[in-house]
């Protein structure tokens, strides 16, 4: 109970308890023998809307990524945002570190300014050398479901597997934005480096 | 079995240390088990503990990112933990998502994790562990134990005190086998020693001394004791034979001195007695008649002194002359009695009434004269009856000795004076009612006394008497 209460504070917790409910279907759900083939796109992207959120929590970013103390951890969509209201739902009222979760979206990568978390949806997927190239060495993870995303410089890889969502890790990328992973997370993803995609 | 005293000490002083062997044996064993068994079981605990974290901690990113695989290879590692028999994972909803081995019965596992702690059940061991990354919980491992190592540390527990009990108490036999030698023997032999005193009285024998100890002083105070009775003993019997020869000296004497004296009072008795018919052969004419009668009383006087003195001579005799002793037949004896006492019976009307009467073993002129008094007593004493009653009867009540008795309806006698009878010049009535000089009872006493025998009476006055003796029986 110590460790639910540290992470949801008192006031808010029965609004919390039912996000977490209906987060917990999906999972349930996505996870059964019906295969994420039969699923709405909507249930596919709330699971991978959670793990998103579970990324923040085995990852660590270096100081700098953030303007102060108290900014919020930011999860950014670039282009057409594919998970309607579930990314929302899914931090709506989490903490990370004391931080508050942001979800925010953009259209150029331009826009994209303070991101711990940047999700690359598919409809970038012609852009997305010159999105890398144009991130650079920020503090950001990114991840995208774009086929050979990994192999293209973004960190990390949604992929579908047996009807279950994996993901692919590409260790460079997340070296040159000066991410740390644990390695429990790299335990359950696939590796890829650019030369053996 | 009833254990002889000698065993029964040695039992006792085993048995003791025997029994503080094994209690001390037992709480020695107890309190180690309890103890160890404790920090077995706080142990057990710790590590379940510990290895519930490791698990957890290595679970956290299988069930953030839903990866069952990942989650089975996790909890397969178990393997190599022995003793845990199950495990379960459960997800942040409380459902069960994946289990240790792979395939579970239902309802193994609680529907609901608890949310951490641990607890005992059904033999098992079972911990629940919260899987938390970050703060954040991601879900519950359940892991489950087997009690094995415990009942294996228990059963061998319990076999190494029986082991153990078994040995000591070996070991406790030999060792109080011989330690209690130490105690038992002296006793043991001050006990040998006061058997032989009261068995055998002898108090010459002495107990062994083994140690200065509690029964080292019991041992010197016995042997102190036995030298004192033997010295007070060897006093006594010296004693009672110096007295008893001082009272024989002194009897003898007496006994002589009344010889003697009766001897020598008859001499001027025959004097007095020839020179009174003398003087009435010679003189009476000329004396009147008072004159005579005084003669007549001095010449009386004379022969009863006489008799007296007789008497005093035959009793004196009785203590000093010797004893022939023979097998006499009492029937005859008595019968001979009656004949030579044919003269006094003369114009008497008495019913005798005499029993058979057993041969005995005494001197036959001493044992006469018991009869010859007893039934002329009895003759004499029932002068008044118009039928007089004799009766001689006999009785053996013990191995030992004969009872003899001669009961009369005559004057009879009071009870308060039943012992005088037999003392010397003791009468209880007047000479003038039954003539005699008051010796024979005595004599009758004395002569059984010499014989071992005891005397005495019965009687009432004007009801008849009983006079007893006793004879020790012919071997």
């Amino acid at each position: 109970m110590a460790v639910l209460s540290q992470t949801l504070p008192a006031g808010q917790k029965p609004m919390r308890r039912r996000t977490f409910l209906r987060a917990a279907l999906l999972l349930l759900f996505l996870s059964g023998p019906f295969g994420l083939r039969a699923e709405t796109t909507s249930r596919e992207y709330a699971l991978k809307a959670a793990f998103l959120y579970n990324f923040a929590q085995f990852t660590e970013w270096p100081g700098d990524a953030f303007a102060a103390t108290n900014s919020p951890f930011v999860i950014g969509v670039l282009g057409d945002d594919p998970f309607g209201k579930a990314l929302n739902e899914t931090v709506q009222g989490q903490l990370m570190n004391g931080r508050k979760f942001a979800v925010e979206r953009y259209r150029h990568v331009e826009d994209v300014k303070a991101c711990q978390i940047l999700f690359i949806s598919q409809s970038e997927s012609r852009r997305l050398g010159d999105i890398t190239a144009a991130l650079g060495q920020r503090p950001i993870l990114t991840v995208s479901d774009i086929k050979d995303a990994a192999a293209r410089g973004v960190s990390v890889q949604f992929v579908t597997e047996h009807n279950k969502i994996r993901f692919k890790i590409n260790l460079d990328s997340l070296k040159q934005s000066k991410l740390a992973m644990s390695s429990k997370l790299l335990r359950v993803a696939q590796i890829v480096s650019p030369e053996n995609p | 079995v009833t254990p002889t005293p000698t065993a029964s000490i040695k039992r006792k002083i085993t048995a003791a240390i025997m029994l503080t062997a094994v209690a001390v044996l037992l709480i020695t064993v107890i309190a180690f088990a309890s103890y160890d068994l404790a920090r077995l079981r706080k142990g057990m605990i710790e590590n379940l503990s510990t290895l519930g974290q490791v698990v957890a901690g290595n679970s956290t990113a299988a069930l953030a990112f839903r990866d069952e695989n990942d989650a089975a290879s996790v909890l397969s590692s178990l393997k190599a933990e022995p003793q845990i028999v199950a495990a379960a994972l459960y997800d942040r909803q409380g459902k069960i998502f994946v289990t240790y081995p792979a395939r579970m019965a239902d309802g193994h596992f609680p529907a609901v994790p608890k949310p951490g702690g641990h607890s005992f059940e059904h033999q098992r061991l079972i911990l629940f562990e919260p899987v938390v990354q970050n703060g954040a919980r991601l879900g519950t491992l359940c892991l489950e134990a087997g009690l094995g190592i415990f009942y294996q540390r228990l059963e061998i527990y319990a076999g190494l005190s029986v082991f153990i009990i078994v040995g000591s108490l070996a070991l406790a036999l030999l060792l109080s086998y011989r330690l209690q030698k130490r105690v038992s023997e002296p006793i043991l032999s001050l006990a040998e020693t006061a058997k032989a005193v009261a068995v055998r009285k002898d108090f010459s024998v002495r107990a062994a001394k083994f140690a200065d100890d509690e029964l080292g002083l019991l041992t010197d105070a016995f042997n102190r004791m036995l030298v004192e009775i033997h010295h007070l003993n060897a006093t006594l019997e010296h004693r009672v034979q110096e007295r008893t020869a001082q009272l024989e000296a002194v009897n003898k004497e007496l006994e002589a001195f009344s010889y003697s004296v009766s001897h020598d009072l008859r001499a001027p008795l025959r004097h007095i007695d020839g020179f009174v018919e003398m003087l009435r052969q010679t003189s009476a004419a000329s004396l009147d008649s008072s004159g005579q009668r005084y003669l007549e009383i001095i010449s009386e006087s004379a022969k009863r002194m006489g008799g007296l003195i007789d008497d005093l001579l035959v009793f004196s005799r009785m203590g000093r002359s010797e004893m022939r002793r023979e097998n006499v037949k009492t029937s005859e004896q008595v019968a001979e009695v009656l004949r030579e006492m044919a003269r006094d019976l003369e114009g008497r009307n008495i019913h005798w009434d005499i029993a058979p009467l057993p041969e005995v073993n005494g001197d036959r002129a001493m044992l006469k004269q018991v009869w010859v008094n007893l039934l002329s007593n009895a003759v004499k004493y029932t002068r008044h009856r118009e039928r007089a009653e004799i009766e001689v009867r006999c009785h053996q009540n013990n191995a030992t000795d004969i009872e003899f008795s001669v009961r009369d309806n005559g004057a009879g006698f009071d009870m308060q004076y039943a012992d005088k009878l037999f003392g010397v010049f003791q009468r209880l009535h007047h000479s003038e009612e039954f003539e005699g000089t008051g010796i024979g009872l005595a004599n009758v006493r004395r002569i059984i006394q010499r014989h071992g025998g005891k005397t005495w009476a019965e009687g009432k006055v004007d009801a008849g008497a009983t006079f007893y003796f006793t004879l020790p029986k012919l071997n």
